[in-house]
Formats: C-alpha cells, sequence, structure tokens
C-alpha cells in the first residue's frame, strides 16, 4: 500500500468500503496529483467530481434526527435511526479518483475542500484529460479552475445562468397536472 | 495489405512496450481537446469552417463537430457537446433509491444493462448486503448480452457511416435475438429495470434457458458471418487502417478505457483486473491489439463479442443448476418481503410500507465502484448522507473521455477518416451529456 | 375543404357532367354510390391521389436523439421492417424530408436546432413525438428537458412509453397515414400552437 502521508499537502487518509480517501490542502492539488502519478503510479485520472454539501448538516435533511449516543426511545422523533451525519469542513468538495494499471487496479480518491468562490488548480498539465472534466464541473457546480486554458460552459447552453447541479438551484421542470381540476 | 499486423491473447501482459504507433505525443498543446489550425493557415482563404451539426446523419446522437478544413484535410477540430444534457445527477438526488434505479438505464442508453448495474452495485456496496449466487450470475449474463447487443449497434451503425450499409440489417438481426431475451426476463426490450438493490426484480422465467442456449448457438455463426462481409473488403480495410491513430502514452494520459484502450495496445480490462460480479470464475479472454487505428478497435470488438458469447455460455451452464435458489437478497429493511407473508406478519407489513413510501436508508458516505462496460470503465460515484434519497451521484460516462481523444486522433485526417474515427470511438451521446 | 377541387370539372376536364351540368348521379352510380364506384374502378379523386402518394413514401427526417432513436433503427431492421411503408429512406437533409420524428429526449439546448430543422422542411410536414420525453419530458421534470416538444413544433401523433416498442411506433405512423388518407390536415394546419 502506498504512504499517502509523503503527498505533498496530505491532511488526512481514510479507508471506508474497501477504498482509500486522501484528503489534501486546496493549494496543493496539482503537485499532489503529479506526485500520485509520478512516485506512486497512479497514470490515469478517471473522474474529476464536486459535491456540494449545502445543507448537510441541517435538520430535515434527511429526514431524520438523532442524539449523539444513538436512539432514544423516550425522544418519539428519534426512532430506528443512525447517528447524525458528521459535518464537512466547506461546501464544496474536490474528488479525484485516480487509477493505477497495475495489479489488482489500486484505485485512490484524492479529495480537497474549498468554499464557493475559492480557486483551485487545473491539473490539466498532469493529465489532459481533466480538460472537459474540470470544464463539467465548473458548468454544473459553478467551480473555477486556475489555469484552465478553456473554462466554458460545456453542457449546457453558453448563456445559462447559475450553477444547476448545486443545492441552492431548484430542480426546474414545471407541476404536472394530474386532473383537469388542477 | 492483406494481413492484420496485430494479434489476439498476447502472451505478454502489462505493461505493453514495443514500438509505438506514433513518436511522441499528439495531444493538442493549447487544450487538449481541440484541434487548432496551424498558425500558417491562419492568413490564408484555403479554410473552411464546416459545422457538422447536432443532427447529422452519422448516427451517434447530437455531437455538434466545428471542423476547419483545407481542403479535404481536417486542420482544426472542436466538439460542442451538451445538446442531450438532461440532468441525471439531479434528478436521481430528488429520487428515492429504488425509483433512482430507473435512471441509469437511459444515461448510456445502448449499454443500458451496464449503467444499472454500476449504479445497483454501489447502492449495494454502501449497505454492505450480500447478493445471492444466482442473481450475481445472471447479472452477468444480462450485461455480456448487452455488451454483444452495444457492441452489435456499434459495428452496424459504423459500417453504415463508412458505406457498407447491409451490415446494418445483419446486426440487427441479431440484436433483435438479444432484445426477445431481455423481452422474455424482464418485459422490456430496453431499459429493462430489472436489478435491484439485494438481487434481481423478479425471478428468472422458466422458458429463458432454452432461448438462451438457441441463442448461443447461432450467435458464432453470425459473427462469423459478419467476418466474411466485412473483414477482407478491400474497401473496409483502406478506409479503417491507419486512420485514427492513438498511441498507448497518448490513451492513458487522456483517460481511455475499454476497446480504445485496448486497441491503443494497453492490456487493460477491469473485469479480469478488478474483478466485479463473478468474472473471476469464468474463462475469457481479452483482446487486445497494438495498431491503435480504427481497424484495430473494430477487431477488438468483434473478438469481446466472440468472448462474451463464452462467458454467456458458462454463466448458463451455471445458472441452469440453480433453479429454485432466492434471486435476492434476505435484508428485510432493504429488500420488500414477498408478499405472501403480508398476509400473516406484522413486521413484513410495516417493512413493506417503509421501503415503499418512505425508501430504505443507505448509510452515510461515499463509495465509487466501476465496472467495464461495452464503452470502457464506467463508474458511479454515490455519496449518501444516511437518508432515503442520494445525496450526489455522479456517472464516470466512458464516452466522455472516449470523445475528449477525437481531436488526438484526428490530426491530419480527411473529412471522410473522421467519420470513421468518431464511429470508432463509440461515443453515446446520452452517456457523454448525461 | 370545400375548396378542394373534387370533380373533373374543377380540373377544367370534359366529361358527360360537363355537357349536362345538371345530370346528377345515373341509375348505376346511385345504387353502387359514389364513394364504391370510384373505389371499384380505381377513380378517385386528385386530391385522394396525392394524398395516397403522400402516404405510401413519407421520408422520415433522421432526427434521432436518445434511445427512441435506437428503437427507431430497430424498426428500420429487418424484423419490423420500414420499407414496406416506403419510408426506409431517412433523409438527412430536412428540405428532402417529410416527416419528423423525434426520438427522444429533447434538451433545451437542443430545442433550437429543432425548430430550425422543422422550419426548414416543406409542407407537408408532419410530426411525431416518439417516446415519452419528446411527448411530454417524461421522467425528466427538470431543469435541462424540454416538457414535450410540443410546446415548439405542432405535433400529429403521440407515440408513449419508454422507449415505445418498433411496432408501437409503427402504428402511430399507421395512425399518421390513415389520417392523411381521409383528408386530415397536417397539424400546422390544425393546432393554434406553435406553429
Amino acid at each position: 500500500m502506498s504512504d499517502w502521508t509523503k503527498v505533498p499537502g496530505h491532511i488526512s487518509t481514510k479507508e471506508e468500503h474497501g477504498e482509500t480517501t486522501v484528503v489534501v490542502e486546496r493549494a496543493h492539488v496539482r503537485d499532489a496529483c503529479a506526485y500520485a502519478r509520478d512516485e506512486l503510479g497512479f497514470n490515469v485520472l478517471i473522474d474529476v467530481v464536486a459535491t456540494d454539501y449545502l445543507g448537510w448538516d441541517r435538520k430535515g435533511v434527511s429526514g431524520y434526527i438523532g442524539t449523539a449516543s444513538g436512539r432514544d426511545l423516550n425522544t418519539p422523533m428519534t426512532q430506528g435511526l443512525q447517528a447524525l451525519p458528521d459535518a464537512k469542513p466547506a461546501r464544496f468538495s474536490m474528488s479525484y479518483h485516480l487509477l493505477a494499471l497495475q495489479q489488482g487496479a489500486p484505485r485512490v480518491r484524492l479529495q480537497c475542500w474549498l468554499e464557493d468562490g475559492d480557486p483551485i488548480d487545473s491539473v490539466i498539465p498532469v493529465w489532459p484529460a481533466a480538460d472537459w472534466l474540470e470544464r463539467e464541473q465548473y458548468d454544473l457546480m459553478g467551480i473555477r479552475f486556475h489555469g484552465h486554458p478553456n473554462l466554458e460552459r460545456l453542457l449546457m447552453e453558453d448563456d445559462w445562468e447559475g450553477h444547476p447541479l448545486r443545492k441552492d438551484y431548484p430542480i426546474g421542470g414545471e407541476p404536472v397536472r394530474f386532473s383537469p381540476a388542477e | 495489405m492483406s494481413t492484420t499486423r496485430s494479434h489476439v491473447g498476447r502472451a505478454r501482459r502489462w505493461p505493453i512496450v514495443g514500438d509505438p504507433i506514433y513518436e511522441g505525443s499528439r495531444i493538442p498543446r493549447r487544450v487538449p481537446t481541440v484541434l487548432d489550425v496551424p498558425p500558417a493557415l491562419h492568413e490564408t482563404d484555403d479554410i473552411m469552417q464546416v459545422n457538422f451539426g447536432p443532427n447529422h446523419p452519422s448516427t451517434h446522437g447530437v455531437l455538434r463537430l466545428i471542423v476547419d478544413l483545407d481542403g479535404e484535410q481536417v486542420v482544426g477540430l472542436s466538439a460542442v457537446i451538451g445538446y442531450l444534457h438532461t440532468g441525471f445527477e439531479k434528478s436521481m438526488e430528488q429520487k428515492t433509491w429504488w425509483k433512482a434505479i430507473t435512471y441509469p438505464e437511459r444515461i448510456d442508453y445502448l449499454g443500458y444493462q451496464n449503467n444499472e448495474l454500476v449504479f445497483v452495485l454501489a447502492i449495494e456496496k454502501m449497505l454492505g448486503i450480500e447478493v445471492p449466487e444466482k442473481a450475481t450470475w445472471m447479472r452477468m449474463l444480462l450485461c455480456e448480452l448487452n455488451r454483444i447487443q452495444s457492441h452489435l449497434v456499434y459495428l452496424g451503425t459504423s459500417a453504415l457511416e463508412l458505406g457498407a450499409i447491409s451490415m446494418f440489417w445483419y446486426t440487427y438481426r441479431e440484436r433483435e435475438t438479444i432484445l426477445d431475451l431481455s423481452e422474455l426476463v424482464a418485459g422490456q426490450r430496453m431499459h429493462t429495470r430489472y436489478f435491484q438493490a439485494g438481487g434481481l426484480a423478479e425471478d428468472i422465467p422458466s422458458g429463458f434457458f432454452p432461448e438462451a442456449r438457441k441463442f448461443v448457438e447461432i450467435m458464432p455463426r453470425a459473427l462469423d458471418e459478419y467476418l466474411t462481409i466485412l473483414d477482407r473488403n478491400q474497401i473496409w480495410l483502406e478506409r479503417t487502417q491507419g486512420v485514427g491513430l492513438l498511441s498507448a502514452d497518448d490513451a492513458i494520459a487522456l483517460g481511455q478505457s475499454g476497446p480504445v484502450l485496448r486497441a491503443s495496445g494497453v492490456d487493460w480490462d477491469l473485469r479480469r483486473d478488478q474483478p466485479y460480479l463473478a468474472y473471476d470464475q469464468v474463462d475469457f479472454r481479452v483482446p487486445v491489439y497494438t495498431g491503435g487505428d480504427v481497424y484495430d478497435r473494430y477487431r477488438v470488438r468483434m473478438d469481446e463479442m466472440a468472448e462474451s458469447v463464452k462467458i454467456v455460455r458458462q454463466c448458463l451452464d451455471r445458472l441452469e443448476r440453480m433453479e429454485g435458489e432466492p434471486w435476492i437478497a434476505d435484508d428485510r429493511k432493504v429488500v420488500l418481503p414477498p408478499r405472501e407473508e403480508l398476509h400473516t406478519s406484522m413486521e413484513s407489513l410495516i417493512h413493506h410500507f417503509k421501503i415503499v413510501t418512505e425508501g430504505y436508508r443507505v448509510p452515510a458516505g461515499e463509495v465509487y465502484v466501476a465496472i467495464e462496460s461495452p464503452r470502457g470503465e464506467s463508474g458511479c460515484y454515490v455519496v449518501s448522507d444516511g437518508g432515503p434519497r442520494p445525496w450526489r451521484v455522479h456517472f464516470r460516462a466512458p464516452s466522455f473521455a472516449a470523445l475528449q481523444a477525437t481531436a488526438t486522433c484526428s490530426g491530419g485526417a480527411l473529412i471522410a477518416d473522421l467519420i470513421a474515427v468518431v464511429g470508432s470511438l463509440d461515443a453515446v451521446m446520452g452517456d457523454v451529456d448525461r | 375543404m370545400a375548396d378542394d377541387p373534387t370533380r373533373l370539372r374543377d380540373y377544367g376536364l370534359q366529361s358527360e357532367r360537363l355537357l349536362w351540368p345538371t345530370k346528377g348521379p345515373s341509375k348505376f352510380e346511385e345504387e353502387l354510390g359514389v364513394e364504391e364506384l370510384e373505389q371499384a374502378l380505381g377513380i378517385t379523386t386528385l386530391a385522394k391521389a396525392v394524398r395516397w402518394a403522400q402516404t405510401k413514401s413519407m421520408w422520415p427526417d433522421t432526427f434521432g436523439l436518445a434511445c427512441c432513436a435506437i428503437e427507431m433503427m430497430s424498426m428500420v431492421g429487418s424484423r419490423y421492417d420500414l420499407a414496406r411503408f416506403g419510408m426506409e429512406a431517412f433523409r438527412s437533409s430536412p428540405r428532402q424530408a417529410d416527416l419528423l420524428i423525434v426520438s427522444g429526449r429533447v434538451a433545451h439546448k437542443m430545442a433550437a436546432p429543432l425548430r430550425q430543422i422543422y422550419d426548414q422542411m416543406l409542407e407537408p410536414k408532419w410530426v411525431i413525438a416518439m417516446g415519452a420525453c419528446a411527448s411530454s419530458g417524461g421522467m425528466f421534470n427538470n431543469y435541462a428537458i424540454l416538457q414535450g416538444v410540443d410546446r415548439i413544433v405542432p405535433v400529429d401523433i403521440y407515440v408513449p412509453f419508454c422507449p415505445p416498442r418498433p411496432e408501437a411506433l409503427m402504428e402511430g405512423i399507421i395512425r399518421l397515414h390513415e389520417a392523411h388518407m381521409a383528408g386530415v390536415p397536417p397539424a400546422y394546419d390544425r393546432k393554434q400552437v406553435a406553429t
């Protein structure tokens, strides 16, 4: 197994469901990716995913409330629950999924956290595959990549306003009339 | 030019070393996905910009290519996508886990079974439930049938675009047989929605195995027929060999996977190297070719079809011995109880009610699952907050990565070759735009 | 419909009716009826003949968008043969096409090219909204998908299901043919929206 503490900007490593998630500092993302590719052999960039955690630890998000110790039969709303989801360090997480073309297919998720408006370096110099992947995340989540040669909207129209996949962007669509009475 | 330049089933595995197809890297410098017109040609009047608009006859869906031509030669290329952007990821956040399984199928609408599988595998990974063997083998069988079906569509449409029009009808004849099998099992030809978190939605109907056996007998003969029609056809060889070159290093740098990667000489297949379902218990070969051109991608897919037939045969052998076994897991928090129990057991009734109305809850966490779809590595990144609905779902689309390689593959190609290249990358626009 | 030329006289052609305008139907025609006579003898009005010809070679435009396009291609295959209706010639150029089968979900970005293709088609032209997504937005009630293609083009036939079987689409096409043979005008003449 790779020694993740040597990655530039390393903050923490987590193993869950058989997957390794390495959290790095936002400023060192490009160096961390280059390190992973050159030193540790993760030569394929599989995916670049941004996740918006707005409203993550607000009540009612997931439909349950729990106490820190778990289930409390005396509090009606806590029936059949697990613990509250842990608070996230920032609003957005950027995950870089990497794959090494080696025996056993080692994979890793390099993750960094950023707030709305924080700049993050583009990893195109490390893998050219990041071109459209980052453009898509800019288009749908509004994360600006510093150093991207062509940061334009990719999937939405060029003059679209807003970033659809954010949690404060409505689902859109329209109400459906199920009967003439409505 | 009568023999191929590569062979199947090489004994040597990764890393592949050998003569590179071209020297260095051909990935465009400025923007990796845009082929820029050379500065020398900028000033002249010789450049014509042609718009291969979103509605064009090569049946790859709504892809828009803005092509700069110097005569017949492509000197500039950029792709505009998004004409089929459906907002899958946001739609799935609004639905419960159960209902959200209906959506991924429509993303890659040719490899629909694989998209469904990857999402269901992600849910099961987070839930930590164990799927019974029968369901695993049946899923594998259906996914391999889907692979054959997808490659048949690729072959038919790709040949159609290059002018070998009659291939379309030959491949669709076999495709109808596969769709009949899907209909027999799941009730619908495409977008079957047959996989459930925990197994299959229903038991395998009894008439399925004889029909599948019949298909397995006719398919190798059909494959021979296709090879006879295309593989020694001089026009086909001239239009596909040496066209759309992509070296192994460039393919890896561009995040390619699947047949495009294997045609460039990289021996990588997730079914063998990171086995999911029961792929480590079946015997199949992985075709690898080193030419990196359109012809090799075609040969990889043809060989993959033959290997898929072998896998289907082995799955049938195994499944026929599993009559009467459970097809879905027993975990009542996730899986609906059988209807007979609802009449007698109060807990079953409550479980049924909770699962149907609120939906089962998936523990908080994030997971990434990848499988080998007909187009390459198809992955699903799911973040759950512990509730009945997904928090974030993202699909890693192999066609998205494949289209990024268009500019690299098309350097110096003629416009007719561009059609061949885009066809060989086998990009499904639903997968690209999601 | 009253202005449609129906009799040979309207085309300036000679017949006994022209020489004797007030004649009325003969005993033979009275017994047989004008319609059956026409059918039995193969006589028809020009309009009906033209409609028959249009029905028998209504060329679709290659407008496959998503999954429904695959089922539309299946219909062209040899099992659900579309060539028996004279429609296997999918024209890439909308100038040469009669029928626009919108097969698949229409994103807002694609709505403008769709309308442009529809405008480029020459009259008479028909539109079939194939599948749930083209008819009403389907399962995608969100920011990205046009909720029904009849918002931007007038639609003649809606074919439901996701995706419709090739036989379902064929039924839609056959109904369109029957409607046209019976004299129902195309949607742009009937509907008040999106014309």
